[in-house]
């Protein structure tokens, strides 16, 4: 380095490096000057000047000198290792890869840049590369563990675990007997025990389990040992071992749920369905029952009981074990249980139960058969119970008179108003259930849970502004709701953006989402740091854990959302592009043609101006945002209402990008093919159209709106011109190939497939939805028989073994409201909107929506006071709120 | 009652956090809505002012003011002790008051006082447990209540041979 400099000046450059390494720039930037003032085309000073002032927040400038500074060098693997470094520092793995492997040309043992290419080849999964990378590193220092232990890594993620164990074990072969010394006892434990767990991946479970034994004392971790052990019996089918391991790891700790699995399964007592023969169940009974002598704390052990037994033998064990929470005062006790709500019939026997426990505490005060006073609170706990039961059930009014009473029994107890706040949020009143939110967050000021779950009801009834100013009490001082966005907090971007949305505010709405795809992209880059990390402190099992998990990232389900709603945003500005001013749009409607097309190229050419310079400025202001450099420099948001996501020149390929990581990473999903059909057949991509299609069918041939798109595609198919070109000949051939794989379509025309699809589905509203708006599509002159078809839809009650206590309808508010948009917007037919309106307010008395007789905007003033309203009044009293929150 | 259960009964200060628990339990156990000077003087006086926890649930409270005389002599008034009606019986409203005379005797505070309404015998006779007793009667007293006259409810407390 620095070598073509006379000595004073090679003096000056170790500085430059030095105070890099250091983070003193200021001194680097002098000495860098000082060498420049002699040698002004000095190649890696310039480079290294270049990166300095990267790290000094600028940007521009440094990629200035170190594009020169490599021009003036070119042979130089300090210059392409310092350009690999700036593009690093901006994420831009791939340039860097490149710069890297030109500096190893010129220097092909330089052992810092090889360690800091592999690292990159782990980040990208350029798993080839990383193995060659690793190989070079061990060839050249095998007596440092890491490199042993990297290598072996490489060969994992490439797939051949058997290599990474040889290399292991090759890696041990080096080590002296008495190894580890006490200071390294923990790491060489995690190496033995993720060794082991390779043989286990590669399916040498004998050997994997001999060599765990023969390791046992020098594996520090004793329940990870444990763990694997038993893992290790069960798949060789050593099930006596097996249970004597699984009954020391259960007196470990009785509460962790897979232990008792892995027991049932050792006892051949388990089921993957959670269905047993009466038989099964007697001893599964019986089993619990001895471990719940044993395991007197444990609660899993009283509660697991309650997923297997049926009919009396559940009553009673779910009475014995609701009764205590009871009287304990356990809020979560309905969460807990609300999975019993799926098993047929166990829902009416825990109705009754809880009825029969309330009956007795109202007249007695103690449970039935007891003499014994319960806790006055046990009365209030239980109708919190049957509030959340009844909710459950969607018996909203009989849940609302729970919830009252309770509250009238304990009106301190905020659990209720949450719990009063969701039911109406279930009922269809979006403004009460945020009210009431509201009021319990007030009862504790410092809660950030209650404080949360008012923000988020407040958005759901499209409160945005009043939710902003309930959700920064919790964010720091000073800081605006930016800050949620610094603090990756997703369900709040994507409940406001999915509100923007409800609200046509698509520019705000796309802001909120595209937030949220951001997280993820930084959850990516986050593992950066620990290729390194993880190597050398050895936690590699946690590191291989780390890495697949960041490979099915974007399978996450708020990313589904966040991707989903961004496209979504996108077909709406496809089907509805903002129009830039009224004013403007009426002058063009007035000119001739010629005209507007000039007017609208001068137009284009404006817009591509103001474009560029808000790029520069954008880039002036991005200069803070430098990851690497100083993090606390704030920036302001060039756009904070998202106005210039709207600017889009073609909204369909922007949607695009994200519809590819959707069908990526979630191709089982029905949202992500009806959302690429929508796409693409907007995009007139016939076969991609087609394609997605074939994916909705063959995932769910009898969603409605997989109906939809059969239909709607091969209508629009049938109206095509006749092909001229040879790819629109291409295309009508594999159309024509393709139809008859699509058995719905077998000899029947359109029509006939849509009257087929209703006789299959005539019982249910959604799917009569869809028959009606197709037959609307394929016929509009039968209009009048559509609309009458979707109002000939009828609410039954389910004739299931729930129906015994109170009715629950068929009909969901969510789908009723879907309908009566399809009535607006599809069929803008406003008498039967108005119609259908009216029926569903009567059907959903408490919804906002259908401005049922019990919702909030409906009823009085004094009632809409008395629920906070949404008024000035409420924003001031948030205010004051606001400053005792601060204190 | 919920007699041989690990019941526990616990106080708690009152902050401007949880305000809003005190303001709950007002606004049913009392028929007069109290105003911010109320408030003010219970966050004031401190450990006077507290909530009574049952179970981890707030079913009681006593507020406090501090009232200097002119002789410089500091006595508390005691504005509001309730408890919500399906947890009286079990001692709470006992623990609060004690609460207060203890603090009392321990700031060498002599005189503690309150008012109640006339004909609200039931308090009259669970203040004089306590050696509490009728000083004074004031005629109209209350507004929109009626019978609308109060007692004046007071205990001495005997100052400690520490006061010098």
């Amino acid at each position: 380095m620095g070598a073509s400099l006379p000595p004073k000046e090679a003096n000056l450059f170790k500085l430059i490096v030095k105070s890099y390494e250091t983070k003193q720039y200021k001194k680097g930037i002098k000495a860098a000057d000082a060498i420049l003032k002699k040698f002004p085309d000095h190649g890696e000073t310039l480079s290294m000047k270049g990166l300095t002032l990267n790290c000094m927040d600028r940007k521009p400038e440094a990629y200035e000198l170190v594009r020169l500074g490599l021009k003036n060098d070119l042979k130089s693997h300090v210059c392409w290792h310092v350009y690999g470094l700036l593009y690093r520092s901006d994420r831009e793995y791939r340039e860097a890869i490149k710069c890297y492997r030109n500096a190893l040309r010129i220097d092909p043992d330089n052992i810092e840049i090889l360690r800091d290419l592999s690292l990159l080849q782990a980040q990208m999964r350029d798993l080839a590369g990383f193995v060659e990378t690793r190989q070079q590193l061990l060839t050249l220092k095998p007596n440092h563990r890491m490199n042993w232990i990297g290598f072996a890594v490489s060969h994992h993620l490439n797939s051949n675990a058997s290599k990474a164990i040889d290399i292991l074990e090759a890696y041990e072969g080096t080590l002296e007997d008495d190894y580890p010394p006490e200071n390294e006892r923990c790491e060489h434990g995690e190496m033995l025990l993720y060794k082991i767990s390779l043989l286990e991946e590669c399916g040498l479970l004998e050997k994997a389990l001999k060599e765990l034994r023969k390791k046992e004392l020098k594996i520090v971790d004793r329940l990870s040992y444990k763990e694997e052990e038993v893992s290790l019996l069960v798949k060789l089918n050593s099930f006596e071992e097996g249970e004597k391991l699984y009954r020391v790891l259960l007196t470990m700790n009785p509460d962790n749920y897979k232990y008792y699995e892995g027991l049932q399964k050792c006892v051949g007592l388990h089921s993957k369905t959670g269905e047993y023969s009466s038989d099964e169940i007697d001893k599964l009974d019986a089993l619990y029952k001895s471990l719940g002598e044993q395991y007197t704390w444990s609660s899993a052990v009283k509660r697991i009981p309650l997923d297997f037994l049926v009919a009396e033998k559940f009553r009673d064990a779910a009475d014995s074990y609701i009764r205590p929470l009871l009287t304990k005062g356990v809020p979560s006790l309905f969460s807990d249980l609300s999975p019993l709500y799926d098993h047929p019939g166990k829902a009416n026997i825990l109705e009754k139960l809880v009825l029969g426990l309330e009956e007795s505490l109202k007249k007695t005060g103690g449970y039935p058969g007891k003499s014994e006073k319960e806790p006055p609170s046990t009365l209030m706990w239980t109708l919190f119970y049957l509030a959340q039961h009844y909710d459950r059930r969607g018996q909203y009014d009989v849940a609302l008179a729970k919830i009252e009473e309770a509250m009238q029994h304990t009106p301190t107890v905020i659990d209720l108003y949450s719990v009063k706040s969701k039911i109406l949020k279930h009922a269809g009143d979006f403004a009460a259930a945020a009210a009431l939110a509201d009021e319990a967050r007030c009862m504790d000021l410092a809660d950030r849970y209650v404080n949360s779950q008012c923000v988020k009801r407040m958005l759901q009834a499209d409160q945005v502004s009043l939710a902003e100013k309930t959700a920064v009490l919790f964010t720091k001082d000073g800081d605006q709701h930016n800050n949620l966005h610094d603090m990756q907090c997703m369900w709040y971007e994507l409940a406001s953006g999915e509100s923007y949305l409800r609200q046509n505010e698509v520019g705000r709405a796309l802001k909120k989402f595209l937030g949220v795809e951001k997280h993820y992209a930084d959850i990516t880059e986050d593992q950066f740091d620990f290729h390194s990390y993880c190597l050398r402190k050895m936690t590699l099992r946690a590191y291989i854990e780390m890495l697949r998990f960041q490979d099915r990232l974007h399978a996450h389900a708020y990313f589904r959302k966040a991707a989903a709603g961004a496209i979504r945003c996108y077909i709406k500005l496809y089907d509805s592009p903002p129009t830039s001013s009224t004013e403007e749009d009426d002058e063009l409607a007035k000119m001739p043609a010629s005209q507007k097309k000039k007017m609208r190229q001068k137009q284009r050419k404006a817009e591509a101006r103001a474009k560029k310079e808000a790029e520069v400025k954008n880039e002036e202001a991005n200069v803070g945002v430098s990851k690497y450099g100083k993090r606390n420099v704030k920036t302001v948001d060039p756009d904070p209402n998202g106005e210039k996501l709207l600017q889009v020149e073609d909204p369909l390929m922007e949607g695009g990008k994200y519809l590819k990581l959707l069908q990526k990473h979630s191709p089982d999903h029905l949202e992500t093919h009806l959302l690429s059909f929508e796409v693409n057949i907007r995009k007139q991509k016939i076969l991609l159209a087609l394609q997605a299609l074939k994916h909705l069918v063959q995932l769910d041939a009898e969603n409605p709106d997989t109906h939809r798109c059969l239909i709607r595609f091969f209508h629009k198919v049938a109206s095509r011109p006749v092909p001229t070109t040879d790819s629109e000949k291409l295309i009508s051939g594999v159309l024509e190939a393709e139809r008859p794989s699509f058995s719905q379509l077998h000899g029947k025309s359109l029509m006939e497939a849509n009257t087929v699809f209703l006789e299959q589905h005539k019982d249910s509203l959604m799917h009569r939805a869809a028959v009606g708006e197709m037959m609307y599509c394929l016929e509009p002159n039968k209009k009048a028989e559509a609309i009458t078809l979707i109002q000939e839809s009828l609410n039954n009650s389910p004739i299931s073994s729930n129906g015994s206590l109170g009715a629950v309808k068929e009909w969901k508010l969510k789908d009723c409201v879907a309908v009566h948009k399809i009535l607006v917007s599809t069929f803008d037919d406003r008498d039967a909107a108005l119609r259908w309106k009216k029926r569903c307010g009567e059907e959903f008395p408490y919804s906002t929506y259908f401005e049922g007789s019990l919702c909030s905007t409906q009823t009085n003033v004094s009632k809409a006071e008395e629920n906070g309203g949404i008024s000035n009044g409420k924003i001031e009293k948030l205010d004051a709120m606001k400053n005792l929150a601060i204190i | 009652m919920g007699a041989g259960r690990a019941v526990s009964i616990s106080l708690d200060g009152v902050r401007d956090k949880n305000l809003m628990q005190l303001k709950k339990l007002n606004s049913v156990l009392f028929p007069v809505r109290y105003n911010d000077k109320y408030y003010a003087d219970a966050l004031a006086s401190g450990e006077f002012t507290k909530l009574a926890y049952y179970n981890d649930i707030c079913v009681g409270s006593i507020a406090c003011r501090l009232e200097k005389k002119e002789t410089g002599v500091v006595r508390v008034y005691i504005m509001t002790l309730g408890v919500l009606a399906p947890y009286r019986g079990l001692g709470i409203g006992t623990k609060l008051l004690n609460h207060v005379l203890e603090l009392s005797q321990k700031q060498n505070i002599g005189e503690i006082y309150l008012h109640v309404q006339t004909n609200n015998e039931d308090a009259i006779s669970f203040y004089k447990k306590f050696g509490f007793e009728i000083t004074e009667t004031i005629k109209n007293y209350y507004t929109n209540i009626t019978p609308p006259d109060c007692y004046v409810v007071t205990k001495y407390i005997p100052q400690s041979q520490s006061k010098k």
